[in-house]
């Protein structure tokens, strides 16, 4: 029995992962003589986790539910610009940010509602519907209620729960570094999501409906609702983590978000979910993000010039897909 | 309370003006294995889906248990114990055999939240119903077939079953693998639960049904104890015609071989095949379902690469590459799969029918669209493809007129051999006798022929000589006098 | 009568006519008199051959069956390349014929690396069996990240003078330069897929791989070449984008990408594969520029309000199309079904 289920655990995409995870760390920290591990550092990497993963989060459980969905940071972007403008016209969230969050969640459920309205009535292809949604949101958001950049007027309680920290750590040279509040929206996320996917008959039926939309038709799954609620539900929460952004950033740019698809659905590929459904956990995804922080964090500290970031994430996700299509292709053998 | 558990009389359905069921009558009864026998588009499906709720009988009464029923809706007939087992199982091959299980009727329930210790507890009673044990953590895509169907069974038996449907569940299963399910289907029977078989493979009626019911364009053209009929009325029925066998007499067979086969192997496929090929013959290659037969196949046309041995070609080594190489060698492949493996769907009968000769229809790369069409037009005449207009799409055929596409797809290749896996899979009993005259003619004019196929009288009317594999190596050879179903049979197991 | 039967069997290409001469109306009546004018539709035959040849070149992909992310990405590096060779060796005063040399010597490194990027997506897709959306996402990321850590994030300039000229140049004295180009490139492009045995083959692909593979045809290397004349067409592309900017940077042009799937898919040719027909793409592409530059002509509006009318046509035709005859948009059961195989 022990044998089987080390079998099985030498399969999953996630066990990889995680063992080129900790060699990665353990690599770098020799290579930069201890720097990685050095607390400032790791706070520094987990602060740029939060966002991110979040994002991955979402778009893990559309990837597992068998859609692939290209719109959420246009969503994010709408809600959170449209959500902060709303706070600052109204002088609102100068001491408590919740009303700006709702307002954020709110409109974000809404563009997520009109996703799921399409996707699940007319059947279609989820990566070209949210191509489509993508490209109207951003037009929503920047051409017609033209939204405007906030900076220097961004509520004060946004900017208080961006600084907000739990401790603060300073280096061999004396910097301060401090770890942010928000880490406690990611840690929330992290349960939720993996509680619902795990241990709600909601989350196996995205599993179920990943693996075989038909035959979950068939056992009796709602599944167009089902579809409709995860939109609205992905919508909503691409809002709020546009808030966390704009509170962390202490800025809220509509621009920000563009492209931001392009760098999460590879990660999230790279923890393991298949682009065909069903398949995906969260340890993989936070894993994989992990994985990407700490490669763009460490360029520095291994002698390597900031510039070189994207091209070592692109070439760690080159590597990582490579080796998972060639593994499955053997093991189809 | 009337002897029988589903009774259905008169029953008519139209679709956009096309009759497809038309008065049907169909009884079934308690304890009793059905057939439901039929060619394709016969209205076998539709009867089933009206059964199981999914469509709306136009015309007719329907009896459950004597009850009249005025509308059967998916849940009702759940409700009344009615499962049907669709020919894809509806499994989910991402899962566990203990979700799968377990995940009807959890959603009947109303569950919201996932606890093992029931699911454990659902689908070991699901399992004992069968008394069929498996490890519950295997993902079912790990799964063969044939497991795959006993866990839609057990899940099927969750919901009190007293009607189970199986829509041709032995289709990709191995002849010991049938046995074990009709093993199972029996002990359904004693249990008092209705079975309704559906299936085309004579055989398999004969032995595991009680009661047969025949359709053929949408009307049910017999009813009644299978003891009533004979194996030849059964086609009848089936087809519209009397069907004479048509055994296949080799006219020249050249002395020297056109392929030679040494000591081939291929780990884990296939071990020590040697063989001979001649042109003008049909050569049978017979055995079950992963007994290698496939893989060799594939390994002469270039699909799978040998690891060890020799083969030789006009007495030439040679060695095969990939598929291209075996064309240029003038040897030609019809795949066991048609919709995945055969034809281009989604694309026009002209087109697929050039495909493998597009060189023959194009100079310098450019395409003579005017020459494609009028070869594809000539094939379509030679080889009867019941087509108005080669235009359209390959999926508007039947499944004989599509093995017929991929059979013309190579006759413009000037081929030495041809290789034909599983030829007449899930093709009509009258298309079938067409298809295998074309492959007669293909051999009296000097092609060397291999047929591959676990339809034994198909290789013993049409082979003039067999060779039969088992577990990845040849346990036997015989030559036409001495092929009988029996000796085959015997051999294969 | 025949024209009913034209329109029974081009729906598609109906419908994409029918919104065409919606555009035109809607812009005609609105602003006319800023519409009918040569410089409009001047501006306009500068403007979309960029991003027209990148959507032909893309094309290819989407025929076969598969989905190119990385063009842009790979034109870019391909360009800042050319030009810093451009910049390094068209030193001022250098005579005419040897800066004409140094152009072609340019424009053909361009291609050379557009051809050796597309090779790469080839075999990535083919040989190691990566679903083309990742292998060519990961490669976008790649090419952007080399062009980024190559130029520090800067604007390569110092293109030469003739460079850029023969970009705003007129051919027959009233054809731009840009849009000559994309006339020679689409005329070629749909030669190539009508009537080459390798436009045949590719939409057959598109339809099911394994169905020609086993025909005897050598697929990995058709799919290769169609990866690689991507590249090759789309990297025209960024040649013209190069003049009209003057300059090469690593993140020019990132907007095609989303823009360019997006005409395809108005057009009716899909990642799924062996669909589509060329005139509809040009249909596609004339009602995207319309838009674009319709919208410019309100002072009022900025260039995002382009984005929403597409977003909004593109999903009016995406569920309009459902109600056609085979709607093309759904999702293919045996798609799906051939996916779960070869997974």
């Amino acid at each position: 029995m022990n044998k089987t289920a080390w079998k099985r655990l030498t399969k999953r995409t996630e066990f990889y992962i995680f063992i080129v995870l900790i060699a990665l760390i353990a690599g770098i920290q020799i290579v930069s003589g201890g720097q990685l591990l050095e607390p400032t550092t790791l706070v520094t990497i987990l602060r740029g986790m939060v966002v991110d993963g979040m994002f991955a989060l979402i778009c893990l459980i559309v990837m597992i539910s068998g859609g692939f969905d290209l719109s959420f940071p246009a969503i994010s972007a709408f809600a959170y610009s449209a959500a902060t403008t709303i706070c600052v016209n109204q002088g609102w969230c100068e001491t408590n940010p919740l009303a700006g969050f709702l307002l954020a969640i709110l409109f974000g459920a809404i563009l997520g509602a009109f996703n799921g309205w399409i996707i699940a009535n007319f059947k279609l292809n989820t990566m070209i519907v949210t191509l489509g949604t993508q490209t109207f949101f951003t037009g929503l958001t920047m051409g017609l209620f033209q939204m405007k950049e906030i900076t220097s007027t961004l509520p004060a309680s946004f900017r208080a729960l961006g600084e907000s920290y739990f401790f603060e750590v300073y280096n061999s040279q004396g910097q301060r570094s401090t770890l942010t509040t928000s880490i406690v929206f990611l840690i929330i996320m992290i349960a939720v999501t993996s509680f619902v996917l795990r241990k709600t008959m909601f989350g196996r039926a995205l599993y179920a409906i990943g693996g075989n939309e038909v035959s979950a038709e068939r056992a009796g799954y709602n599944v167009k609702r089902i579809k409709f609620i995860l939109y609205v539900a992905v919508g909503a929460l691409a809002g709020f983590i546009g808030m966390v952004r704009v509170c962390l950033a202490r800025q809220s740019i509509p621009k920000a978000m563009v492209g931001k698809e392009m760098a999460i659905i590879p990660a999230v590929i790279l923890g393991g979910a298949s682009i065909f459904g069903g398949e995906g956990s969260v340890f993989g995804t936070i894993c994989a993000i992990g994985l990407i922080t700490v490669v763009s964090n460490s360029m520095l500290l291994v002698g390597i010039d900031s510039y070189w970031q994207n091209f070592f994430n692109g070439l760690v996700i080159l590597i990582g897909i490579t080796i998972s299509a060639v593994q499955a292709k053997r093991q189809r053998r | 309370m009337s002897e029988y558990l589903l009774e259905m009389s008169g029953i008519c359905k139209a679709f956009s003006g096309v009759q497809a069921l038309d008065h049907v009558n169909f009884h079934i009864r308690p304890g009793k294995v059905m057939c439901l026998a039929g060619e394709n588009g016969c209205g076998k499906s539709t009867l089933v889906k009206i059964i199981s709720g999914v469509y709306v009988r136009d015309q007719g009464d329907v009896f459950f248990q004597g009850q009249k029923l005025d509308r059967i809706t998916p849940a009702e007939a759940t409700r009344l114990g009615i499962q049907v087992i669709y020919q894809d199982l509806s499994i989910f091959p991402n899962l566990t055999v203990r979700e799968n299980l377990a995940i009807n009727s959890e959603i009947t329930d109303r569950r919201r939240i996932v606890n093992r210790k029931r699911w454990t507890k659902t689908a070991e009673e699901a399992l004992s119903r069968i008394g069929y044990q498996i490890d519950l953590d295997v993902k079912m895509g790990e799964l063969s077939v044939a497991d795959k169907q006993l866990v839609a069974i057990c899940r099927a038996l969750l919901f009190n079953a007293r009607l189970i449907i199986m829509d041709e569940p032995t289709t990709a299963l191995t002849k010991r693998e049938v046995d074990a399910l009709f093993r199972t289907v029996r002990k359904l029977k004693e249990e008092g639960i209705a079975i309704m078989f559906i299936s085309h493979k004579v055989e398999e009626i004969f032995e595991i049904s009680d009661d047969v019911c025949i359709m053929r364009n949408g009307k049910n053209v017999f009813e009644g104890p299978t003891a009533d009929l004979t194996r030849d009325d059964f086609s009848y029925y089936m087809t519209g015609r009397r069907i004479q066998p048509d055994p296949f007499v080799p006219e020249h067979i050249q002395e020297k071989p056109v392929l030679e086969v040494e000591k081939l192997c291929a780990d884990p496929y296939y071990h020590d095949i040697s063989f001979q090929l001649r042109k003008g013959e049909i050569l049978g290659i017979t055995g079950l379902l992963g007994s290698g037969r496939t893989e060799l196949a594939m390994s002469l046309f270039g699909l799978i690469r040998p690891d060890s041995g020799k083969i030789l070609l006009n007495g030439q080594p040679v060695s095969i590459k990939s598929p291209e190489k075996a064309k240029e060698l003038r040897i030609g492949y019809v795949p066991e799969d048609r919709l995945t493996e055969g034809l281009c769907m989604r694309q026009p009968i002209a087109d697929n029918i050039m495909l493998a000769s597009l060189d023959k229809v194009s100079r310098r790369g450019i395409l003579n669209h005017r020459k494609l069409f009028s070869e594809a037009c000539r094939w379509v005449k030679t080889f009867s493809i019941a087509t108005d207009d080669p235009h359209k799409y390959a999926q508007t055929l039947s499944g004989g007129n599509q093995q017929k596409i991929v059979l013309s797809k190579w006759m413009n290749n000037n081929l030495d051999i041809l290789i034909l896996n599983g030829p007449t899979v899930g093709v009509d009993i009258g298309a079938k006798q067409d298809i295998h005259h074309l492959v007669h003619g293909l051999a009296h004019k000097g092609l060397a022929v291999i047929i591959i196929s676990d339809d034994i009288s198909e290789v013993v009317t049409n082979c003039s000589r067999v060779i039969v594999m088992k577990e990845g190596m040849i346990v036997g050879e015989m030559k036409s006098e001495e092929i009988t179903d029996q000796r085959i049979t015997e051999i294969i197991h | 009568m025949k024209f009913k039967n034209f329109a029974n069997k081009n729906q598609y290409t109906v419908m994409l006519l029918v919104m065409l001469a919606a555009v035109l109306v809607f812009f005609s009546i609105t602003r006319g008199s800023l519409l009918w004018t040569g410089d409009a539709w001047y501006g306009m035959a500068m403007q979309f051959p960029e991003y027209g040849l990148m959507t032909l070149g893309v094309m290819f992909c989407f025929i076969t069956g598969n989905i190119d992310m990385s063009f842009v990405a790979l034109g870019n590096f391909a360009t800042i390349f050319a030009v810093r060779y451009m910049a390094a060796n068209a030193a001022e005063g250098a005579s005419d014929g040897h800066v004409r040399a140094v152009i072609v010597t340019g424009i053909l490194i361009t291609l050379l690396i557009c051809l050796i990027g597309g090779f790469i997506n080839g075999v990535l897709v083919t040989k190691l069996g990566i679903p083309p959306v990742m292998a060519t996402i990961a490669m976008q990321l790649v090419w952007q990240g080399l062009s980024t850590a190559l130029t520090q994030g800067n604007t390569v300039t110092g293109l030469p003078a003739m460079y850029t000229e023969i970009g705003h140049s007129k051919m027959f004295g009233f054809l731009p330069f840009p849009l000559f180009i994309f006339i020679i490139a689409f005329i070629l492009c749909a030669l190539i897929v009508r009537y080459t045995v390798y436009g045949e083959m590719i939409y057959m692909i598109g339809t099911n791989v394994k169905a020609v593979r086993y025909s005897g045809i050598n697929t990995d290397r058709v799919v290769i070449l169609t990866f690689v004349i991507t590249a090759l067409v789309s990297g025209v592309g960024s040649l013209i984008m190069v003049s009209t900017m003057a300059s090469a940077k690593a993140d020019y042009g990132s907007s095609y990408v989303m823009r360019v799937i997006l005409i395809l898919v108005l057009a009716g040719i899909l990642p799924d594969g062996g669909m589509g027909k060329i005139p509809d793409l040009l249909l596609a592409l004339v009602i995207i520029q319309i838009i674009a530059s319709g919208v410019n002509m309100f002072a009022s509006l900025n260039t995002y309000y382009a984005s929403l009318i597409w977003g909004a046509l593109l999903l009016i035709v995406l569920i309009a199309s459902t109600k056609l005859s085979g709607g093309i948009f759904k999702i293919r059961d045996d798609k799906k079904k051939k996916q779960v195989s070869s997974q």
